[in-house]
């Protein structure tokens, strides 16, 4: 496994460093294929004949599976594991970034010199509880918090983790969605131009690039919460070449102008929001497209059994994606309507990409959903 | 490991002291077992399985090294990068000693799919009393 390293951003790893790193990603292949699989077999075989024995019936949702699996031994291993592997992955990046976090903040600084593209914060801007309650995906100081002046460190920890996270499956440059969502764009609406494009939570940046390169005559804006994410992703996109202005808003309720988008999109960012919140963005996206223009989010497959939908949700309940559990049984084409999008140009739809058994996570079925409306 | 606020303008300056970042992640933290020791437990064991993964990594970098050059300094070792042989006997190797250290989770799926696994000691007791 080599080093990641697609732009100066991205922290060093001393040698034990990478061998940490290289453990995890082995650790975490390790359980995506052969435990986690394991979990199922055991529901088959002893969880599910329980529960039938003693209700004459099988589970009636997923809450019922959780309750009988959460005191299965094997899952309880799995679990704990997929638990720790989660820590240890995030713990084999911070080490390294702490090291190199003077030179990495004075980097960021001098990017952001002559810069093509444009960083403009909002000290005031009140990060949202959905945030602050909790770490999202156990990134300890989440996406949003500060530990020293102009500090870049929450954006290089992402980076490199969600690269670990995925086994290098996000790609080079940790871009793959956005070439996924930007491929489906030139699919369902071939010869579409979009001159403004809003990426909402655009966190490091990583999908928000792919959009500048498809359309390079576009006007890109990146809007997140996080104030030392978006310091990265400024850092990032200057260091990648690419223009983008990255601006620190709540996509609930951004600053920016009526109508003045003609493409508004979100990478796997509604599930780590809120039901209030959810609602205010979808609303936010209509204000924001022009009329024509195309509202795209791409979210993550749920499951379609008890059993998956139980297994989907094991990030709600020991990943702090807290919100993600309610996604289960969220009408996203509904939600939209309700916004204020015309039910007949509201669609969900399902894109399945081919996938090694390294990359499966909780289950051998995955699509992506993509909701899109048009204005 | 404290948590600065990003209110204040920020003044173009290096920062004075090392600044430590948070190790753990704020959050209702789960407990998988009956008793939480076993949490702490598996998780200490799976940090020694990362830190002997890291030992051996070293090693075999050393190893290396020493062939290569019979000179050795401990800068050497950690500029050294494994060349495609060499990441794909590690990779080979690592995947391996996974599969050994977590053998007891592999165990207890092998008693549902392995045919004519005894169900309890007593039938196996009772098979030899015959």
């Amino acid at each position: 496994m080599g080093r990641f390293k697609p732009h100066v951003m991205v922290p060093d790893a001393s040698h034990d460093e990478g061998a940490r790193q290289d453990f995890v990603k082995a650790l975490r292949a390790h359980l995506a294929a052969k435990v986690m699989p394991g979990a199922y077999a055991m529901y088959q075989a002893r969880v599910e004949p329980a529960f039938r024995a003693a209700h004459g019936r099988p589970p009636r949702d997923q809450h019922e599976v959780r309750r009988v699996m959460e005191a299965d031994p094997y899952y309880q291993f799995w679990s704990a594991m997929q638990r720790r592997s989660q820590e240890l992955m995030w713990e084999s990046v911070i080490d390294p970034t702490e090291r190199q976090l003077p030179e990495l903040v004075d980097r960021a600084r001098r990017l952001s010199r002559r810069p093509k593209g444009r960083l403009r914060l909002n000290p005031d801007l009140k990060v949202p509880r959905y945030h602050t309650a909790a770490d999202i995906h156990l990134q300890p100081g989440g996406y949003h918090t500060d530990f020293t002046t102009d500090d870049v460190a929450a954006g290089a920890i992402y980076d490199l983790g969600v690269h670990i996270y995925l086994n290098g499956a996000l790609g080079p440059q940790n871009n793959a969605m956005g070439q996924l969502l930007t491929q489906y764009f030139r699919e369902r609406f071939p010869g579409r131009a979009p001159a403004a494009i809003l990426d909402m939570g655009c966190a490091i940046g990583n999908s928000t690039l792919e959009w500048a390169r498809a359309f390079p005559t576009a006007k890109v804006h990146g809007i997140d919460v996080a104030a030392p994410t978006l310091r990265y992703a400024h850092a990032r996109a200057e260091a990648l070449h690419v223009r983008v202005e990255f601006s620190q808003q709540n996509a609930e309720c951004t600053d920016l102008p009526a109508a003045s988008f003609d493409l508004v999109v979100s990478h796997i960012v509604l599930h780590e929001t809120s039901r209030g919140a959810l609602t205010a963005i979808l609303r936010e996206c209509r204000r924001l497209l022009r009329p024509g223009g195309t509202m795209l989010h791409l979210e993550i497959p749920r499951g379609a059994t008890p059993l998956e939908k139980f297994m989907y949700n094991w990030e709600t309940y020991n990943n702090n994606e807290t919100f993600a559990g309610f996604m289960t049984d969220i009408d996203l084409a509904a939600e939209a309507r309700k916004a204020g999008f015309v039910p007949e140009r509201v669609t969900v739809d399902s894109y399945a990409p081919r996938m090694s058994s390294e990359q499966k996570s909780y289950s051998d079925s995955f699509a992506w959903k993509i909701l899109v409306a048009e204005s | 490991m404290a948590r600065t606020s990003s209110k204040k303008k920020s003044p173009t300056r290096r920062p004075r002291e090392a600044v430590r970042l948070a190790r753990v992640a704020k959050g209702h933290k789960p407990q998988y077992f009956s008793d939480p020791a076993i949490d702490k437990l598996l998780s200490i064991a799976l940090t020694l399985a990362g830190e002997l993964a890291v030992t051996r990594d070293r090693l075999d970098a050393v190893e290396r090294l020493l062939e290569q050059r019979r000179i050795l300094s401990p800068a050497d070792v950690d500029a050294y990068v494994p060349g495609p042989a060499a990441t794909e006997a590690r990779d080979a190797r690592r995947a391996a000693y996974i599969d050994r250290v977590l053998r007891a989770v592999q165990a207890e799926l092998d008693e549902i799919t392995v045919a004519g696994m005894p169900r309890s000691q007593d039938e196996v007791v009772a098979a030899v009393a015959e």
